[in-house]
């Protein structure tokens, strides 16, 4: 029988086996990428109908595969509702990438890609395993390490560069450190086995720990908290954030080959992001709600996501390399979620619809950051492969040359600067609105949502600079030398992925309610800790043409009307343009009539928010570039 | 029905504001010619300037003409989309499906269309003057965004309607926030409409209208119309948030006082851009940011019941 544990088991069986195939093939790079490909798309169908199932016919039971009662060791795997959010995102990702990789890793230089695919699959088997088990201590440990060493194996697949090395090595000691963390907490909250309905669970369990919660918090109340503790380290380290996330994350995910790069930022860290919510919102018993302080753990998270996503986007602000700045505005949106979850854990008890629409609007801009990030980062990866560069300076004026992938960096540019109509816009809306109105039972919310709100700018202001820099502007002298010596669009083996994230963005921004209802599904087959608590109470209503109401009414989203009203705007300018009946005429840029344009007095991205750069620089008391960038061309760019 | 009635009031304030647009441009002329003893040109002046630019030549320079028109359309489109929802002297066309939130995106957006147009033209000094309107959005969007913020936390709301009618003053106690909240925006005024002294993105007389210099014809008629709806938007934004007494009097009365109110607005607006000279763009950054501290005291305030 094909139950949801069955079929997450199967598929990371099939990646296992689909990672000895391709070490075998490794010499064929297509075949090799093909036969990948096929296993991903039998792992994510396998994931696919265990999440679906799981969404639409509420969760199974656990199932026990393997155990030593003696250690409280057992493969102990369980799909409930967060886990198949996880599953669908972590397989829609895979899938993107791994159709990217074909061609992407046809082109690249290396001899053969025994060291990718097999890395790969496993990478990719591996996440789908951690959010599956229920062993706190031995398997997590297991696919946490697995996970690990194929992203290490994978960020230094270009080992020939000292930066990625480093880069990789950092990696490892951070994630190391991470795991440690972790176990510790799990350590700490391990008490005895337990008889839970008629199973009887080892003590490293997750229901064990949920079990013995209460009576063990009653005794050693700083117990569980410094175990809290650990886990917040822990996760904080994966998924990124302040003062963590700047150690590691952005000199791992530029050195990594692109696919792996949307891997990496857009689902792995977003691991960390399940172990937030699995361990403060499902851990608890819904019963002692009242005696766990969950506020004051909420503000410790809302307040560190609230650094983090304002240091994480100010330093985004001053990189000049594309994945560079991509990386660090990961850490930013990681800080949205972060925010989000602590809003959450705020007000779970004293006002649980706020609670509720607090989760959704974190797990939405999750899976929405999974979306447009490996989005961005594919398409970066396409710039790459065409110019040669990642350095921002070098770049300009590609969108004449590649359509496509502009067209698709800037439905993903767009989306993660939250405009209206787009997918960031309507999680990020959710975030807003919950976490202000949060401010009557934690007054000092409001204070994070105007400065998370205030970002929206500042997030802007880095994706103008990539789009702009690196699609319009002038044709730089690179762009124009490689446009002449070969077509630079990429095959539509490459452009594919691309196109189906962009529609994912689009699609989710115009019809958000979809992802509403599917957090309701989630909530509803998740029926351990406080997941009930935030099911219970239904804030968002949903009033037809698309549109939906929060809070009784009190905040509105239509995007239909909104589309509808702009849409009559751009008519209306574009047939007051058209008015006149004016003739065209190509002409040369002016140049205050006595210059003509010169690559040397072009303005490149170094230049861009000069002044704010400077009170950044100041502020973070770091260069804005490494010594040696991990990923650009040798040659220094020529200094305006 | 209702959709058909939320379109037509919507539309006819889009067209209220495109018809009354260039005459407060107008009037802000003649103003600015008073204030330095000039004779300054015609009320009707600004219609016939448009009118003009739509039949002039257009130049392309820049190397993607197709962004370039699109962006040219959305700098006119998004400040009439917001012109669409809000209140203009008679209750919102949007009143169920519009809230602040969004409001503060869609400005965000109509700056964005500058940016666009900046960059897809692609010379050195569009790109200038992107830089420094981009630097010049990122240190007043929290300013919007508090006063905003400050009206949502005392009406627990964010529907644009009861935002958008006095909602900082809302306070449990006396409204101490709603008028600190006053102060800074009237002080940062001139920023939100692109007025002297913070027109440091376009500066005229420095860089050549930045963003816009690449553009003639019929695309500059659209980024010159945007930037007077701009002017209306500002305005009825702030009279809503700050001064919306009278507003709801009964129908010919409040559509007069409302834009009675707006005109002394520009007004005002004309006589400190006649009289100030332009900042250099990091003093007004350091202006921005203590502006910015100040209303952090008002949200403070605020969440605090004052």
């Amino acid at each position: 029988m094909l139950t949801p544990e069955n079929a997450v088991m199967a598929a990371f069986l099939a990646c296992c086996a689909g990672a000895v195939l391709t070490l075998l093939t490794g010499r064929h790079k297509i075949l090799s990428g093909w036969l990948a490909f096929l296993v991903t798309v039998i792992a994510s169908g396998l994931v696919l109908y265990a999440a679906g199932q799981v969404l639409w016919f509420g969760p199974a039971h656990a199932v026990t595969y393997w155990t030593l009662p003696k250690y409280g060791f057992a493969l102990r795997i369980y799909v409930d509702g967060l886990s198949a959010i996880f599953l669908g995102l972590i397989s829609v990702t895979a899938l993107t990438s791994t159709f990217y990789s074909i061609e992407y890793m046809a082109q690249d230089p290396c001899r053969t890609v025994r060291r990718y695919y097999p890395n790969l699959l496993l990478f990719i088997g591996a996440m789908d395993g951690i959010v599956c088990t229920t062993d706190t201590l031995f398997f997590f440990f297991i696919f946490w390490q697995l996970m690990t060493l194929t992203a290490f194996g994978l960020i230094r697949f270009d080992h020939t560069r000292p930066g990625n090395r480093r880069a990789a090595n950092k990696y490892l000691v951070m994630m190391q450190i991470a795991c440690a963390l972790t176990l510790i907490g799990a350590i700490c909250l391990a008490t005895t086995s337990a008889v839970v309905g008629q199973e009887t669970l080892p003590r490293y369990d997750f229901d064990t720990f949920s079990h013995y919660l209460p009576q063990l918090f009653q005794e050693k109340s700083l117990w569980v908290n410094f175990a809290f503790l650990m886990f917040l380290l822990g996760f904080g380290i994966k998924v990124g954030m302040w003062p963590f996330g700047p150690v590691w994350l952005p000199d791992a995910h530029p050195a990594a080959p692109s696919p792996v790069s949307a891997l990496l930022s857009g689902v792995m860290i977003k691991t960390g992001i399940y172990g937030f919510m699995r361990y403060f919102i499902w851990l608890v018993p819904a019963s002692s709600v009242t005696t766990y302080p969950n506020e004051e753990w909420g503000l410790v998270i809302a307040v560190l996501g609230t650094i983090t996503l304002l240091l994480g986007t100010m330093e985004a602000l001053r990189q000049d390399q594309t994945k560079r700045l991509l990386a660090y505005s990961s850490i930013g949106q990681m800080g949205y979620i972060l925010l989000a979850i602590g809003a959450c854990l705020s007000v779970i008890h004293s006002q649980p619809a706020l609670a509720a629409l607090a989760f959704f609007g974190g797990l939405f801009h999750t899976v929405n950051h999974g979306l447009f990030k490996s989005l961005l980062f594919l398409n970066a990866g396409s710039v790459a492969q065409a110019t040669g560069t990642q350095d921002l300076n070098q770049l300009g004026g590609l969108f004449k040359y590649m359509r496509v992938t502009g067209c698709a960096t800037l439905v993903g540019c767009l989306a993660i600067a939250g405009i209206p109509l787009f997918c960031g816009f309507a999680s990020k809306w959710n975030i807003y609105v919950s976490v202000i109105q949060c401010g009557s039972s934690a007054s000092f919310l409001p204070l994070c949502a105007v400065i998370a709100m205030a970002n929206g700018a500042l997030t802007l202001a880095v994706f103008v600079k990539f789009f702009g820099a690196a699609f319009l502007t002038r044709t730089s002298a690179l762009v124009r030398q490689r446009a002449a010596r070969q077509r630079l669009e990429v095959s539509w083996k490459m452009w594919l992925p691309k196109i189906t994230l962009a529609a994912l963005c689009l699609l989710l921004g115009l019809v958000p309610l979809a992802a509403w209802h599917w957090t309701q599904l989630a909530l509803a087959s998740s029926p351990q800790g406080l997941g009930p608590l935030l099911l219970t109470r239904t804030p968002i209503k949903d009033i037809g043409s698309s549109g939906f109401y929060a809070l009784g009414g009190r905040a509105v989203y239509a995007p239909a009307m909104v589309l509808l009203i702009l849409g009559l705007s751009l008519v209306l300018a574009f047939g007051i343009s058209r008015l006149g009946g004016a003739a065209k005429r190509r002409v040369a840029p002016w140049l205050c009539g006595y210059a003509q344009e010169h690559a040397t007095h072009q303005y490149g991205a170094r230049n861009y928010y000069g002044v704010l750069r400077g009170y950044f620089q100041r502020l973070s008391r770091r260069p804005a570039t490494p010594k040696r960038p991990p990923d650009s061309p040798s040659q220094a760019p020529p200094d305006a | 029905m209702r959709l058909f009635w939320i379109i037509i009031s919507a539309l006819s304030n889009m067209f209220t504001v495109l018809l009354l647009a260039p005459l407060l441009e107008g009037i802000l002329r003649k103003l600015t010619a008073w204030v330095q003893s000039r004779q300054g040109p015609p009320l009707w002046q600004p219609y016939f300037d448009l009118l003009k630019l739509l039949g002039k030549e257009d130049l392309e320079s820049g190397e993607l003409p197709v962004v370039q028109q699109f962006s040219a359309c959305l700098a006119l489109a998004a400040p009439l989309t917001v012109a669409g929802l809000l209140p203009l002297g008679s209750s919102a066309p949007l009143q169920e499906r519009a809230d602040a939130i969004l409001l503060i995106y869609l400005l965000v957006l109509c700056g964005g269309a500058t940016l666009l147009a900046g960059l897809s033209a692609g010379s050195t000094y569009s790109l200038i003057g992107v830089s420094r309107e981009m630097m010049t959005a990122i240190t007043l969007e929290p300013l919007f965004v508090m006063a905003v913020v400050v009206g949502a936390l005392n009406i627990h709301s964010f529907r644009l309607e009861s935002v958008l009618d006095g909602s900082p003053y809302a306070a449990a106690h006396f409204p101490w926030s709603g008028l600190i909240m006053l102060g800074v925006l009237a002080f940062s005024l001139q920023a939100f409409v692109n007025r002297v002294p913070f027109d440091i993105g376009e500066a005229e007389t420095e860089i050549m209208e930045g963003p816009l210099m690449e553009y003639s014809g019929p695309k500059l008629a659209l980024f010159k119309y945007a930037q007077m709806v701009r002017l209306v938007i500002f305005a009825a934004l702030f009279i809503n948030l700050f001064l919306p007494l009278g507003n709801d009097w009964r129908f010919p009365l409040g559509l007069v006082v409302f834009w009675s109110k707006v005109m002394l607005l520009v007004a005002a607006i004309t006589v400190i851009a006649a009289t100030h000279a332009r900042l250099r763009i990091d003093q007004a950054m350091r202006y921005f940011a203590g502006l910015a501290g100040i209303s952090l005291v008002a949200l403070v305030l605020a969440v605090c019941g004052f």
